[in-house]
């Protein structure tokens, strides 16, 4: 029988997608630091920052998919690493056990390093919670064992990173997300915005205390995953011209909304790819275009995940 | 080994959504939300020089590679060995992710108010948590040696039961023939609803 509707989705929408977004960003942001960490350089700030930063990311973005549930009691089933063993083929129970570990491994990775720093130990709640024996002695042990908690939350952050492709590519009806192409996709731009979030960061927090390098390398870093991405959409582009009439109307609807051309593509990708090059090559200096830059490409790596949330076509023959 | 599948003869379907009706008070769906187990579709096809009105009855397809039992974290959704695919409501925390990945639009939120408008609506409701519910080929009636609702109240005879590895079931027939297909079979579902197109 023929196709007689296309329709769009109504079940996960501008809320997903910032799941998607807080999800995959708040894991790279913690991968990324801990890399930083352990091979280039030991500056506490920067980890912990990013730590902190990343577990607040996944926990919002983890709170808007419980909001939205409809029996949030049953989510102990998948945050129990039961959950994985008992549905092993399901992305969602890997997603779950990843972003579950990857928050206890950044608050463990960072515990030494806050329970030495006097500005935390005089905030209030947190200041007595970090004085505490037992939490002292967490953090002694998470100490011995920092590289093994290291890896962990590299493996588990890209592993989250990844995850938020893999969900959405295992809705078979929807050729825009159905492709091996968009794990890569947001895998790249999980990244991206981590770099970005990172680099105001190291600009606005905590300017005197990170080696000039480790930012210079970040923005090289992320001009190369910018580029990718540019790369990665265009070949998305034309991968839905031709195939299945759900991606063709899926890149008929992007390519003709000025949300995703103008907000995504060109101030979401272009302009920031542009400024990063000046401040790269030297022509711009000082902390406003780096940064700005850097706000763009947060706001692109939202806009990418509304929009793919909003552009899955559905063909029925009814 | 018992192997369920439906056929829906297209060209007998009169549109009377008796399955409907059936459907909804055998299995207490939520009807206030527009919330189907089971859909008639009525479609005007055709332009100016011979419209047709077009019946499409929907209802979960009991995939053999249901990519919502895949895609769900919980193991809610499950498959019976006699290929019925189920919902666990207790299991169940309601994402969705089974909705977003069927292609026959077959699931649909059973929320904590529709269960409370539910025991207003239906007097004594099975139901007692939120989940993302579907067809369930009235699994509770097969079990007993009846067939589901829908087809025993079907008035057009549209709705044929039976088991696919009964050689000898109108249903086996009709799939072997090929006069019988399923929808969308490219895209690796393998399901057990079949339709026999309008001439």
């Amino acid at each position: 029988m023929e196709i007689l509707t296309y329709t769009t989705q109504q079940h996960w929408t501008t809320w997903f997608a910032v799941y998607l977004f807080l999800g995959g960003m708040g894991a790279a942001v913690v991968a990324t630091s801990f890399l930083t960490h352990m091979y280039l350089s030991e500056e506490k700030e920067l980890v912990m920052w990013g730590a902190i930063s990343g577990v607040i990311m996944m926990v919002v973005g983890s709170g808007m998919l419980f909001l939205h549930l409809l029996n949030p009691w049953a989510v102990f089933y998948i945050v129990s690493p039961y959950g994985v063993f008992h549905k092993p083929d399901s992305w969602i129970a890997w997603g779950s056990q990843f972003i579950v570990w990857i928050q206890i491994t950044a608050i463990l990775y960072a515990l030494p390093y806050m329970v030495e720093k006097p500005r935390l130990l005089n905030w209030p709640i947190v200041g007595p919670i970090l004085k505490l024996p037992i939490v002292i002695q967490i953090a002694n042990f998470a100490k011995r064992i920092h590289g093994f908690l290291g890896w962990v939350g590299i493996i588990t952050g890209i592993g989250t990173a990844v995850y938020t492709g893999l969900l959405l590519q295992s809705f078979p009806a929807v050729t825009l997300w159905h492709n091996p192409a968009v794990p890569i996709l947001f895998t790249v731009s999980a990244f991206s915005t981590a770099m970005a979030w990172l680099l105001i960061i190291m600009y606005i927090f905590i300017y005197h205390r990170v080696d000039h390098t480790i930012r210079a390398l970040y923005e090289r870093i992320d001009l190369g995953l910018i580029t990718a991405e540019l790369i990665i959409i265009f070949s998305f582009f034309n991968f839905t011209l031709s195939g299945s009439e759900s991606g063709y109307r899926s890149a008929d609807m992007l390519w003709n909304d000025n949300g995703w051309l103008i907000g995504f593509i060109l101030f979401g990708l272009i302009v920031p790819l542009l400024m990063e090059l000046k401040c790269v090559f030297g022509t711009w200096s000082g902390k406003v275009p780096i940064v700005t830059a850097s706000l763009l490409v947060l706001n692109g790596g939202f806009q990418l995940r509304a929009f793919f949330m909003a552009a899955g076509i559905y063909a029925y023959p009814w | 080994m018992t192997h369920y599948a439906m056929v829906i003869d297209l060209t007998t379907c009169v549109g009377c959504n008796a399955c409907m009706a059936a459907c909804s008070l055998e299995n207490q769906t939520p009807v206030w939300a527009d919330h189907w187990r089971t859909y008639v579709h009525d479609r005007e096809v055709g332009d100016t020089t011979g419209v047709q009105r077009r019946f499409i009855p929907r209802l979960c397809n009991h995939c053999d590679n249901p990519p919502c039992m895949s895609v769900c974290p919980s193991g809610a959704t499950h498959k019976t060995p006699e290929g019925v695919v189920l919902v666990e409501p207790s299991l169940c925390m309601g994402c969705g992710a089974c909705a977003m990945a069927c292609p026959y639009d077959a699931r649909y939120p059973a929320t904590a108010k529709d269960i409370q408008k539910g025991k207003e609506y239906y007097g004594r409701l099975h139901r007692n948590s939120p989940s993302m519910d579907k067809c369930s080929f009235c699994y509770h009636r097969l079990q007993k040696g009846g067939e589901p609702a829908c087809v025993q109240t079907c008035v057009g005879y549209a709705r044929i039961f039976g088991d696919l590895d009964q050689p000898d079931s109108p249903v086996t027939a009709l799939v072997r023939s090929g006069k019988a297909r399923p929808l969308m079979a490219h895209l690796g579902t393998r399901p057990n609803v079949y339709y026999i197109p309008e001439k």
